[in-house]
């Protein structure tokens, strides 16, 4: 098929209707010690000892900035042990057996609203930075270094658009606790000083919008808008994002604080709002389990440091009939398939998708085009796989590899069944 | 049960294969092999099988060979060989259908022959062959047996001419072709190629094929559009009649060509932008080699030609993947220039 395609087909059997299921007590949390930003860490506590909910009990070093780990249960500690990490690297977990008490540490007090409103950027930079709260979408980035700009915002813009097929958490979070990305809108917009908050949302998902709207009434007094964007992929992307909602076109390389303009995902509002109002870091959060080989999808709200093992358990294992199981952590789009299901829920675990393995037969390239007309960077990705076969980085410059956003679209509308994106990841390592 | 990873994106567009796109563009083709019987009886049937077959079993003999030499075993589903996604059978049916009614069936056989070998299997088989195969194989035919495409006229038997043959002979006069807009149209009773005739049936493949999405729409509507476009300002420039642009857009295999063989993907620019300047130079060559040329046929050589400018469409430091403003510009400064040289050369010329 030529042309341009950027409807991704989403899974038949939808999660965003049903109900979040709450599985926040397993009996034992991994912490995982080491990230895929983060290599180096200390460790401030030792077996037997009691740790509570919201304690500091390490520090992880990402090179440019550092991290406290909390605990985020009440419990003893148990050990290390190594489990894997969502991006699919084996780090080093520390165990902390439940007691099911669930104390909080001295540190989690609630901050009334008369005190965070008199709070100075440089204050909430500092709780949030406290907090360790990192960009939820994926990313991972810490939020504090982003809300540390320099520049002068005029937007805020939260992404709630939730591009990925199959994924729902995102979803069942604003349907679950709207008032919290408002309030953490708010507070972001008061930290930047920003005029205008602006929530953007695809407009397919009628229900999210009447939830929002309704909330947005009891925030009368600021200035927030809904904005409503088309139903494709990749939509979510930031750049694509600021497009649609406040049409201000971001080249590649820049980043939007140049524009004035910055964005947050819909989990980090929320996280940001747990940090500043109850300074608690990242304990729960929304997460689905869907595919085609899992016998029960659903959304799960987790504690964070609970085993994915437990989760695929909860909803009643996988599909006995599947020889090959690809576990997808993330969207199916751009998500991480893990080597095995010992995987640890972190702050940045959107999903877990267990998918049937599919051998796609891949045929030779027919020029087709299409996914030239579906690149959303305007790259040529069939040109730059001719580039890499030829070794050519001359051309490789030219055709700009390096734009890539790994977006995965080029080889999902692929008519030969070519792994695209493999060859522009291919050839952003050529040019380095 | 075990756990299997790999890189992401995890998901594949459904429906979206190039046996689907090119058993499309068989079923495009099958109301014109239909109606080329139809029309020329028993010959047409073996001309279009022996052009299939010739084409087939070349491919099938060299990958034989190849796999003998690699030391495999021979197997259908092999990649290379390609019957399995209809690609070798879809240029065989083209190739066939480009053919007068009465060549020897040797004539064709041989066309086919060599046209697989020479302009797809040395270049290393499906997806890396430059030249459009179906339009090669034609050309080698023209050029090498030109005395006998002889094509059987069905209203005057003794004149044995093309539309398009009498236009290139007698370029403006109204007379010398008077086959009328229905028979041009639908093809019945028009001397031609078994497929090229029916204007009707080809227009019929091509909105099948847009509407599977299985070629880009833009070649033939600019192909066929730039024809049509020089045409017209002959005719103004010439005080002809609007027969006269009508007679180039319906005679010869313009349609055709427009459709089903300047559409192949593999042998055509990758971007947009890169087609519609490529469907651009094959309409300003077959108009070219139309008025100008000795043979009055010039798609299939426009074809060829415009097949060596794709890779220099394609060239990464200038192609993009849509129109920018410095690009429209440019391409409009050439279209009106290309206009201009037209309407004057003819007046010199004619």
């Amino acid at each position: 098929m030529i042309s341009k395609a950027r409807k991704v087909s989403d899974y038949r059997q939808l999660t965003k209707e049903l109900p979040t299921l709450r599985y926040v007590d397993p009996e034992r949390v991994y912490i995982n010690l080491q990230s895929d930003r983060c290599k180096t860490y200390t460790l401030d506590v030792k077996e037997g000892d009691k740790v509570k909910l919201g304690q500091v009990i390490g520090e992880r070093d990402g090179g440019f900035f550092k991290q406290p780990i909390y605990s985020t249960i009440s419990g003893e500690v148990e050990g290390l042990t190594k489990k894997l990490h969502p991006t699919g690297i084996e780090v080093d977990c520390v165990t902390i057996r439940n007691d099911f008490k669930d104390e909080y540490h001295e540190s989690v007090t609630d901050r009334p609203e008369s005190v965070i409103d008199k709070m100075t950027k440089e204050e909430m930079v500092d709780v949030i930075r406290h907090a360790a709260t990192v960009g939820l979408g994926g990313s991972g980035f810490p939020s504090y270094i982003k809300l540390d700009t320099d520049k002068e915002i005029h937007t805020v813009v939260i992404n709630a658009v939730e591009c990925e097929p199959y994924l729902s958490s995102d979803y069942r979070l604003i349907k679950d606790s709207p008032e919290e990305i408002f309030y953490g809108l708010k507070y972001i917009m008061q930290a930047l000083k920003a005029e205008k908050g602006v929530i953007a949302v695809k407009k397919t998902k009628t229900e999210l919008i009447d939830v929002l709207e309704r909330e947005l009434k009891r925030f009368p007094h600021m200035n927030i808008e809904i904005a409503k964007l088309a139903d494709y992929y990749p939509q979510g992307w930031e750049n694509e994002m600021f497009e649609n909602a406040l049409g201000i076109k971001i080249p590649s390389g820049v980043l939007p604080m140049e524009y004035g303009v910055i964005g947050f995902n819909v989990s980090t509002a929320s996280a940001i709002y747990e940090a500043l109002k109850h300074n608690l870091p990242i304990i729960k959060r929304h997460l689905t389990v869907n595919g085609d080989a899992i016998n029960f999808p659903q959304n799960i709200r987790v504690r964070v440091g609970t085993s994915i093992k437990d989760l695929i358990r909860l909803s009643d294992g996988y599909r006995e009939d599947a020889e090959k199981i690809d576990l997808v952590i993330g969207g199916p789009m751009m998500g991480t398939s893990v080597e095995h299901d010992d995987v640890v829920v972190t702050p940045t675990t959107t999903s877990v998708l267990v998918l049937e393995s599919q051998d796609f037969h891949e045929e030779p390239c027919v020029r087709c085009g299409s996914c030239i007309y579906s690149c959303p960077v305007d790259i040529q990705p069939v040109n730059i796989m001719n580039a890499i076969k030829r070794n050519d980085t001359k051309a490789l410059e030219n055709l700009e590899v390096g734009k890539c956003i790994e977006c995965g679209l080029c080889a999902y509308v692929c008519t030969s069944k070519i792994h695209l994106t493999d060859y522009m990841r291919k050839g952003k390592k050529l040019l380095g | 049960m075990e756990f299997v990873t790999k890189n992401s994106p995890h998901l594949r567009r459904p429906n979206a294969n190039v046996v689907r796109m090119m058993r499309d563009v068989a079923i495009a083709l099958s109301p014109l092999v239909i109606f080329a019987i139809h029309q020329h009886g028993l010959s047409a049937l073996w001309i279009l099988l022996v052009s299939v077959v010739s084409m087939v079993a070349t491919e099938y003999i060299y990958y034989q060979i190849i796999d003998k030499l690699n030391g495999e075993k021979f197997t259908l589903n092999n990649k290379s060989f390609t019957v399995y996604n209809f690609s070798v059978v879809v240029s065989g049916l083209i190739y066939g259908l480009t053919l007068p009614d009465q060549i020897p069936l040797v004539i064709v056989a041989i066309g086919g022959i060599i046209g697989v070998f020479l302009a797809k299997l040395i270049f290393g088989g499906m997806g890396q062959n430059i030249f459009n195969i179906a339009a090669f194989a034609r050309v080698f035919v023209v050029l090498s047996f030109g005395t006998a495409l002889a094509y059987t006229n069905h209203v005057d038997a003794d004149l044995g001419a093309t539309a398009l043959g009498v236009l290139n002979q007698d370029m403006l006069n109204e007379n010398a072709t008077n086959y009328g807009f229905w028979t041009m149209f639908s093809g019945i009773g028009l001397p031609g190629s078994l497929g090229e005739t029916s204007a009707l049936l080809i227009l019929a493949g091509g909105l099948y094929l847009f509407m599977r999405k299985s070629f880009d729409v833009f070649v033939p509507l600019t192909y066929v559009g730039t024809v049509f476009i020089l045409s017209l300002a002959v005719m103004f420039t010439q005080d002809v009649g609007f027969w006269y642009p009508a007679t180039h857009v319906l005679a010869g295999g313009l349609l055709f060509g427009a459709v089903f063989m300047a559409t192949d993907p593999i042998t055509i620019p990758t971007t947009r932008p890169g087609r519609i300047y490529f469907a651009f130079g094959l309409g300003v060559i077959t108009f070219i080699i139309r008025l100008f040329g000795n043979l009055p046929e010039g798609v299939v050589f426009a074809i060829l030609i415009m097949n060596m400018f794709v890779p220099a469409i394609d060239y990464h430091k200038w192609a993009t993947n849509k129109f920018t403003l410095k690009n429209v510009s440019i391409f409009t400064a050439i279209v009106i220039i290309t206009v201009v040289l037209t309407a004057v050369g003819v007046h010199y010329a004619g």
